[in-house]
């Protein structure tokens, strides 16, 4: 019972948002670091991670997520998420993903705040 | 399957799942509805839910080490406003728990990405604790007061 994601780029000004729609498990691995790689050969330097509003994220899509921060972080990049519940958004602060993304309410505050 | 016990001094629903990833949902789900009949603030049932979920992959994952033909038990009960669920697979058990994972040295390539999974259990319940079954098995107990932590953490 594989879920599958399916993720969609789209630019806007100079970020790139990913719009994510699935759960987050292990199983989003690849699909997120072909998103990932497609984004980064673009020469992005700025990377909106849109999540489904509902979405299911375990630990192991935890990991994956942190994964991609790795990159970014290594390639200098500032990266963003949206689209988590307030569950999610004490989860995220509690593993420390919030001392590496900025969490926003929706797309178009993350954008403002991103475009600056 | 799914079992449901009732007496006067607490009400037990017991859930055996398939080894399959994908079917925590399935206890996830009922847990939320467990926790709902007994007041529980949607907070709460989302802890409930996460801690749940989680206990059940690792079974599936670690405990039972991916056998089709294992099976995982979810068990819960209701008293004096906590929920205690266990969740029993048919491994080993955990030997050494790994340490907390640390985001800041695993994002630098120090430390492999694992333990965020018993790291959120054991932030979110107010109590966790593993014991080994006689017969070869593993049950992590976890209990979650229907208050929020913050309320009676004093």
């Amino acid at each position: 019972m594989q879920n599958k994601n399916e993720v969609t780029l789209k630019k806007q000004g100079s970020v790139v948002i990913f719009n994510i729609q699935g759960d987050i498990t292990s199983f989003s691995e690849p699909f997120l670091n072909q998103a990932y790689k497609e984004a980064n050969d673009q020469g992005t330097e700025k990377i909106l991670l849109n999540l489904e509003e509902g979405a299911y994220i375990n630990s192991g899509g935890i990991a994956v997520l942190i994964q991609i921060l790795a990159q970014t972080k290594k390639n200098n990049q500032q990266i963003s998420i949206t689209g988590l519940s307030e569950h999610f958004k004490k989860i995220f602060n509690m593993v420390g993903i919030t001392k590496f993304a900025d969490i926003h309410n929706d797309v178009e505050s993350a954008i403002a705040v991103m475009s600056k | 399957m799914i079992t449901m016990v009732n007496n006067q001094n607490n009400s037990t629903v017991q859930i055996t799942l398939s080894n399959r990833i994908g079917y925590e949902k399935i206890a996830m789900a009922c847990s939320a509805s467990f926790a709902e009949m007994f007041g529980f603030s949607n907070d709460r049932i989302e802890d409930l839910k996460t801690i749940v979920g989680e206990a059940s992959t690792n079974a599936m994952e670690h405990g039972n080490q991916g056998r089709l033909d294992a099976r995982v038990v979810v068990s819960m009960s209701f008293k004096d406003d906590t929920i205690c669920v266990s969740v029993a697979d048919e491994g080993p058990g955990i030997g050494k728990q790994p340490p907390p994972p640390d985001i800041a040295r695993i994002i630098e390539n120090n430390e492999a990405i694992c333990g965020f999974g018993l790291f959120l259990i054991k932030q979110l319940a107010d109590k966790v604790d593993f014991t080994k079954k006689p017969d070869n098995g593993h049950v992590v107990h976890m209990a979650l007061n229907m208050k929020a932590q913050a309320d009676h953490a004093e």
